[in-house]
C-alpha cells in the first residue's frame, strides 16, 4: 500500500518536473522572440500542431502501460488517410472520409492487436511489421499519388463550413481551433479511461506483473488485444486532423510520427516496462515536442542545431525527473 | 567465321576497286566506303538485329512524384525498343540498392542505370560493375568517383537556385522578405539549390534588399513543409516570396498559407514541374512559377545505356562515342509558358 502511494508521489513530481520543463521553454521562447512567441496566435498554432501527435500519443500511453510498443502509428496514418482519401475521390463527403480513414486506422490497429494477444508476436515485431505494411499500402492505395481532399470543401478557402473537413482542422469555436477541442477531449477521456475506471487498472496491471493481474482475475488477453484497437482508433482521429489542415492526404505522411509519440510518452514519465502511466505526462511531453519544434523553427536555427537541441532537452528533462522514476 | 566474312570483303572491295580503277573514277573513296560498309553490316548482324541488349535501372524508392516520373520514363523509354530486354529495380535505401547491384551484376547485363539514393555510398557497388565490364550510366545524383560510370547525365541544381534568385529579385524589385523551405538536409541535391539562391541573390542584388528571413527543411515532405511554414508564418509579419525546394512539398507550404489567409500578400514558386504545381501555375495567383527539373533524363539514360550497350553512339553528337557528361539545364516555368511544358508534367 505505501509501495503503491509512493509510486503515485513519484510520478505527481515527474509530472510536476515536466511542467517545469514546459514553463522553461515558453518563457525561453518569449524572451528570444518577444513579439512572435507569447502571443495566443503562437500558442494556438503550437496547439494545433501538437494535436496530431498528441491523439497519437495517448494511444501509446495505454500501449505502453502494457509494456508493449506501437511502431506502426506513422505509416498507419498515411494509409488511413489515402484510403479515406481513395473512398471519397471524386465524389464523396465528409463523413464518407472520416469514417473511411477511423475505420481503417482501427482495422490496422486490429490486426496489431490479434498478432500480440492471439498470435504472441512481441509486439515490437508485430508493429514493426505493420510500419512496413503501412507504408507499402499508402503507396499502394492510389499509386504512389497523394489524393486532394479541397473538393470535400468545395474547393474554398478562408472560414470553412462547421462539419467540413478542413473545419476540423483548420476552423474554430469561440477562438480556439477544432483540433483542440478534439485533442483536449481525447487527453481528458484518457485520463478518465486511466485513472478512475477499472479498465485503466486492469491496463496498469497487466504492464506492472502479468502473471499477478491473472491470477487476479484480470483479463489478460483481451486488455493486450484493446489497447492496439484503441492505438489504431485513435490514430484514425489524428489521420482526419492532420489531412484536414493538409487539404490533401499524402503516402508519405506520418513519416517518424512514431518516435515523436513514443518520446512524449516516455519523457512524460510512463516506463516503457509498462505497469506506470500517467496522461497528463503524456500531455506535458506533446507541448514540450510542440514548443521545441515552433521555438526552433521560429529561431530560423540550423537542422543540426535543431537535433542537438531537442535531444539535449529531452535528455535533461528526463534526468529532471526523481532518479527512482526513471527506470 | 569473321575472318572469312573480312577476307571477302577485302576480295570485294579489291574486285570493286578494281572495276572503278578501270572505268577511272576517284579511286581512294570508293575503295574504303564499299569495304568499310560491308565489315559495318557484318557487326549489325551480330549486335542489332536479332540479339537483344539486357539493361537493368537501379532507384530509390519512387514515393516522390519525381522520382515517380524518372522510373516511369526510364520503363517508357525502354517499351519503344524491341532490342531492349528491361529490368527497373527499386530500393529502399542504400544498403538495399547496393545489394540489388551486386544481385544484378552477377547477371550480368549489357549496361546499368543507377540512380543512387546515395551517390557517396554507392560508387564502390558502381566502380565494381564497371571493372566487371559492365558500362554504368549514373543519373542525377553523382558518384563520387570518375571511374564509376561510363557516362553521367544530370540535372542542373545549382542553376534551379540561379534561375529561382532570378525570377524572384525580379518580381521584387530586390526589395522584400523572402522564405527558403528546403528539401532534405545534408544531401547534396538541398545543398545545390540552396547556394544557387543565395550566390545569386547577392549577385543580382548587390545592394540587398531581398532578405531571406527564415531558411528552414521541409524535407520534400508536404506534411513537414505544412508545419514548417505555420511555424514561420506565425513568427514572420511580412513574407514577399516564398523559396521552396519541390512541388510536392509546396502543396504543404501553399496549404499552411491558405489556412492562414495570407495568399495575397506573398507568391511562391517550386521545383520539378508536377501536374499539380503546373494547374495552379496556369490558375495564377500563390503559385507563381516551377522549374523544371526534367525527369525526362531517365528516359535519355535508358537511350545512352541502350547506345553504350549496342557500341554505337549518337549519330549527332560525337559518335561513335557516347558523351561522359550530360547536362540537362533547368527551366522556368510561368504562367506565361506554361503551356509548352505541361507536356512534361508528372503526377
Amino acid at each position: 500500500m505505501s509501495a503503491l502511494r509512493s509510486r503515485f508521489g513519484a510520478l505527481e513530481l515527474q509530472e510536476y518536473a515536466l511542467a517545469i520543463v514546459v514553463v522553461v521553454l515558453f518563457v525561453v521562447g518569449a524572451i528570444l522572440k518577444p513579439d512572435s512567441f507569447p502571443t495566443w496566435d503562437n500558442v494556438r498554432n503550437m496547439l494545433t500542431q501538437a494535436s496530431v501527435v498528441g491523439v497519437i500519443a495517448i494511444g501509446m500511453t495505454f500501449v505502453i502501460a502494457t509494456g508493449g510498443i506501437d511502431l506502426s502509428v506513422g505509416s498507419v496514418l498515411a494509409a488511413a488517410g489515402v484510403f479515406g482519401g481513395v473512398l471519397v475521390d471524386p465524389d464523396g463527403t465528409t463523413w464518407m472520409f472520416i469514417l473511411g480513414a477511423v475505420g481503417f486506422a482501427t482495422l490496422l490497429g486490429t490486426i496489431n492487436a490479434t498478432s500480440i494477444a492471439f498470435g504472441r508476436v512481441v509486439p515490437f515485431i508485430a508493429t514493426l511489421a505493420m510500419f512496413s505494411i503501412g507504408k507499402g499500402l499508402a503507396l499502394l492505395l492510389n499509386d504512389k499519388q497523394p489524393v486532394g481532399l479541397l473538393e470535400l470543401n468545395g474547393g474554398s478557402f478562408g472560414d470553412p463550413a462547421p462539419f467540413s473537413l478542413l473545419w476540423f482542422g483548420t476552423g474554430e469555436i469561440l477562438g480556439i481551433p477544432v483540433s483542440v477541442y478534439v485533442f483536449l477531449g481525447v487527453t481528458i477521456g484518457g485520463w478518465i479511461m486511466l485513472n478512475r475506471s477499472r479498465y485503466g487498472r486492469h491496463v496498469v496491471a497487466v504492464g506492472g506483473n502479468r502473471e499477478a493481474a491473472r491470477i487476479a482475475g484480470v483479463p489478460v488477453r483481451r486488455v493486450i488485444f484493446s489497447v492496439y484497437v484503441l492505438s489504431g482508433f485513435l490514430v484514425g482521429i489524428a489521420t482526419v486532423l492532420l489531412c484536414a489542415r493538409l487539404g490533401s492526404a499524402s503516402p508519405v505522411s506520418g513519416n517518424l510520427y512514431e518516435l515523436d509519440a513514443i518520446g512524449a510518452v516516455v519523457i512524460g514519465g510512463t516506463s516503457l516496462m509498462g505497469g506506470r502511466a500517467t496522461i497528463v505526462g503524456t500531455f506535458l511531453g506533446v507541448l514540450t515536442f510542440a514548443i521545441i519544434f515552433s521555438l526552433m523553427t521560429q529561431l530560423n536555427l540550423s537542422t543540426e542545431v535543431q537535433q542537438v537541441t531537442k535531444g539535449a532537452i529531452v535528455l535533461g528533462a528526463v534526468l529532471l525527473q526523481r532518479p527512482e522514476a526513471r527506470f | 567465321m569473321s575472318l572469312k566474312r573480312l577476307s571477302i570483303s577485302i576480295a570485294t572491295a579489291a574486285i570493286l576497286a578494281l572495276g572503278v580503277a578501270a572505268c577511272g573514277g576517284e579511286e581512294t573513296t570508293t575503295v574504303t566506303a564499299p569495304a568499310t560498309d560491308t565489315s559495318s553490316s557484318g557487326g549489325d548482324s551480330g549486335g542489332g538485329s536479332g540479339e537483344t541488349v539486357s539493361i537493368v535501372a537501379s532507384v530509390p524508392p519512387t514515393d516522390h512524384g519525381w522520382l515517380g516520373a524518372i522510373s516511369k520514363n526510364a520503363q517508357a523509354a525502354a517499351d519503344q525498343y524491341d532490342d531492349v530486354d528491361f529490368q527497373l529495380l527499386e530500393a529502399a535505401d542504400s544498403d538495399s540498392q547496393a545489394q540489388q547491384i551486386e544481385q544484378a551484376i552477377s547477371e550480368e547485363p549489357d549496361a546499368l542505370v543507377v540512380l543512387p539514393q546515395d551517390g557517396e555510398a554507392l560508387t564502390p557497388v558502381a566502380q565494381k560493375a564497371e571493372e566487371a565490364g559492365i558500362p554504368v550510366i549514373n543519373v542525377d545524383r553523382l558518384f563520387s568517383e570518375p571511374d564509376a560510370a561510363t557516362a553521367t547525365i544530370l540535372g542542373d541544381n545549382y542553376q534551379i537556385g540561379v534561375l529561382a534568385a532570378d525570377y524572384i529579385a525580379e518580381e521584387l524589385n530586390c526589395e522584400g522578405n523572402v522564405v527558403e523551405i528546403q528539401g532534405l538536409a545534408g544531401i547534396s541535391v538541398t545543398d545545390e539549390r540552396s547556394q544557387g539562391f543565395t550566390d545569386e541573390l547577392k549577385k543580382k542584388c548587390p545592394d540587398g534588399g531581398v532578405e531571406i528571413i527564415a531558411s528552414q527543411p521541409g524535407d520534400f515532405n508536404p506534411d513537414t513543409g505544412l508545419k514548417v511554414m505555420e511555424n514561420i508564418l506565425t513568427a514572420e509579419d511580412q513574407i514577399d516570396a516564398v523559396y521552396t525546394h519541390d512541388d510536392d512539398m509546396a502543396q504543404g507550404v501553399v496549404q499552411a498559407i491558405r489556412n492562414a489567409g495570407r495568399e495575397d500578400e506573398m507568391f511562391l514558386t517550386g521545383v520539378g514541374g508536377s501536374q499539380d504545381a503546373m494547374d495552379q501555375i496556369k490558375e495564377g495567383g500563390l503559385y507563381r512559377a516551377t522549374f523544371l527539373y526534367n525527369p525526362n533524363m531517365a528516359a535519355s539514360a535508358v537511350n545512352m545505356a541502350r547506345l553504350i550497350a549496342l557500341g554505337e553512339g549518337f549519330p549527332e553528337l560525337v559518335p561513335p562515342e557516347v558523351p561522359r557528361q550530360v547536362v540537362v539545364p533547368a527551366a522556368v516555368v510561368t504562367q506565361d509558358n506554361v503551356e509548352d511544358y505541361e507536356q512534361y508534367a508528372f503526377n
